[in-house]
């Protein structure tokens, strides 16, 4: 992945994570990985397009996905119903979209495409050995995990 | 090639030698020495912070993530009952990590020495009066220089229970024989190149294969020449006699802007037809060798349009590479035009990078690149596993255009039907046929 996408996927899930959770968010080492890889139980995606071609993948465990719903929400949410499922997709959505607007201003284009949201037991994602850049991010809410796939168009 | 004739000529070679065929990584526990055949042992490192895992045994320390891998970490004193300091949880503790038939796991230990090279003859088997740990998990005991080494048999201790009870020949059968048995056809290493090869690729990451061999054994020429004349052992057995056995091993220029001339006799040996040169430089470190190649294009093939992929997957290196800030003093004057004074410092013009795309990749993943005319890969492959190395030899065969360039490390040689070599002392270039 290039360089200079790295930081501004970084910033932007510390940025979003710190303000809507309104506590202390950590980033855990960055590392590369080229497997298939299970899910947590919870998964928001976001394709990428334009310049070039990949997805961001957002994953964590149905009850980390609940508290954090129930702190962006202000009440108890208790179970993955619509409204969890609707947050947890916008905050996908708010975070692609914030490094998006960063890479724009460093003249990338970008575009990228509503979040799907995947939940369910025992999933793994297989995209053919496509190479992700994996961010993980601590919450006292639980982990969150980034996991970003953006290649060039050759 | 069966073991005597390998270990015959092994005795020809020294007297010494005759007597080492078994390697270990010694350690210690609770003072004692033990000892781990260097075939089982994958690497060693520090680590810490381990994640615990509820309801296992508590000589499980929990899992760690090594690179990716999720391993699980045992701690060897809790387990034989030997007394641990005690430290906290954030500090980090030795890991021997082993790989065996089923699996990778960790073990803690308290400190780890060196690789002791010794011969199985000299391995006795285990006596009861040892007795710490189970005589059933010891391979043998063995001496050496004045200390008393306990060889552990791990793959009792961590093997799958089939393995366990497999008739398990002790000191009267060790493991040197799977040490020397290259397959059918393939040439046979001498003794004291394959022990500094295993040496090397646990301490060094460096890995002995057909693209090094040749340098490795002229190394080992010179390098027991001086160790002798210092009086010194010639086995390589620690960290710092590694590094300081490789040290010259790199290419000349690596790390460094190339001045103009070495850049010249670099593009005296190269020639492209196509008005569009693409370059793979896979291993680029901060970016110098790309820069290097982008301004040997720019000025010597002048009116080629080109484009170079570079990528490292040491994310520190790669994240500087796009705004490498150039010393002034080190930079050959003719390089000057293509610069640009910036606010840390002299760097490349943003013409010159936005020929450069630097990718934080790992090249033993899926490399999606076009086809290119030149890759540039020096001093990378020998750093790579053996298998890696092969499937990214013939990863660049099938990348590089027919009549396309090959640029290994300046001691790295490739022998290949497909590549036919062009370079001079200086520069290894291979060419694609």
């Amino acid at each position: 992945m290039r360089v200079e996408y790295i930081n501004p996927f970084v910033e932007a899930a510390y940025n979003v994570l710190t303000e809507v959770l309104a506590t202390e968010v950590k980033r855990g080492n960055l590392f590369l990985k080229s497997a298939t890889k299970p899910v947590m139980g919870v998964a928001a995606i976001v394709g990428l397009a334009g310049e070039v071609e990949g997805r961001v993948l957002f994953d964590m465990s149905k009850a980390t996905a609940m508290k954090i719903a129930s702190v962006m929400n202000s009440e108890e949410l208790t179970e993955i119903d619509d409204l969890v499922k609707a947050t947890i997709s916008e905050l996908a959505n708010m975070i692609t979209a914030q490094a998006v607007t960063k890479l724009h201003e460093l003249g990338f284009k970008f575009d990228l495409t509503p979040p799907a949201l995947i939940t369910g037991e025992n999933m793994e994602i297989s995209d053919q050995e496509v190479e992700a850049l994996i961010v993980p991010m601590e919450s006292p809410h639980g982990n969150i995990e980034i996991n970003v796939a953006v290649r060039e168009r050759s | 090639m069966s073991t005597t004739t390998t270990e015959a000529k092994g005795l020809k070679e020294t007297d010494r030698l005759k007597q080492i065929d078994f390697k270990m990584i010694s350690f210690t526990l609770a003072g004692k020495d033990y000892g781990i055949d260097i075939l089982k042992v994958k690497e060693i490192r520090k680590a810490g912070n381990f994640t615990k895992v509820p309801n296992t045994p508590i000589f499980v320390r929990g899992v760690d993530n090594l690179r990716g891998d999720i391993i699980p970490v045992i701690d060897l004193r809790v387990m034989f009952n030997l007394p641990a300091e005690s430290k906290d949880a954030a500090s980090l503790e030795n890991i021997v990590i082993l790989r065996l038939e089923s699996l990778v796991l960790g073990v803690v230990v308290d400190s780890i020495e060196k690789v002791v090279g010794i011969s199985s003859e000299s391995i006795q088997p285990p006596h009861p009066i040892f007795g710490d740990i189970n005589i059933q998990y010891i391979n043998g005991v063995v001496e050496n220089e004045g200390r008393l080494y306990i060889i552990l048999d791990v793959d009792r201790i961590f093997g799958t229970p089939e393995a366990q009870e497999a008739p398990a020949e002790r000191a009267s059968e060790p493991a040197a024989p799977e040490v020397a048995q290259p397959a059918p056809g393939e040439p046979v290493v001498p003794l004291d190149l394959q022990f500094v090869g295993e040496t090397l690729a646990a301490f060094g990451q460096f890995h002995l294969s057909p693209l090094n061999r040749e340098w490795v054994s002229e190394r080992l020429k010179e390098w027991k020449a001086d160790r002798q004349a210092k009086g010194l052992d010639f086995q390589v057995t620690q960290k710092d006699e590694a590094e300081e056995f490789l040290n010259s091993f790199p290419s000349p220029y690596t790390a460094r802007i190339w001045p103009a001339e070495v850049a010249d006799t670099l593009a005296g040996l190269l020639a492209f037809d196509a008005s569009s040169v693409v370059v793979w430089n896979p291993g680029c470190g901060r970016g110098q060798e790309s820069y290097s190649v982008a301004l040997m294009l720019q000025t010597r093939f002048p009116g080629k349009n080109y484009k170079i992929w570079a990528s490292d997957n040491d994310l520190l290196s790669i994240s500087t590479a796009p705004s490498l800030i150039l010393d002034d003093d080190e930079l050959d004057l003719s390089w000057k035009d293509y610069t640009v004074q910036a606010k840390n410092g002299l760097q490349f013009n943003s013409d010159l990078k936005a020929k450069i795309l630097f990718e934080f990749h790992d090249v033993n993943h899926l490399n999606p690149m076009p086809e290119v005319h030149l890759a540039v890969i020096r001093d990378v492959i020998s750093y790579l596993k053996p298998s890696d190395q092969e499937k990214l030899v013939t990863e660049l065969t099938d990348k590089v255009r027919t009549g396309g360039y090959l640029l290994l490390g300046t001691h790295e040689r490739l022998t290949h039907p497909e590549w036919k070599p062009v370079g001079n002392d200086t520069w290894s270039v291979y060419q694609k046929i």
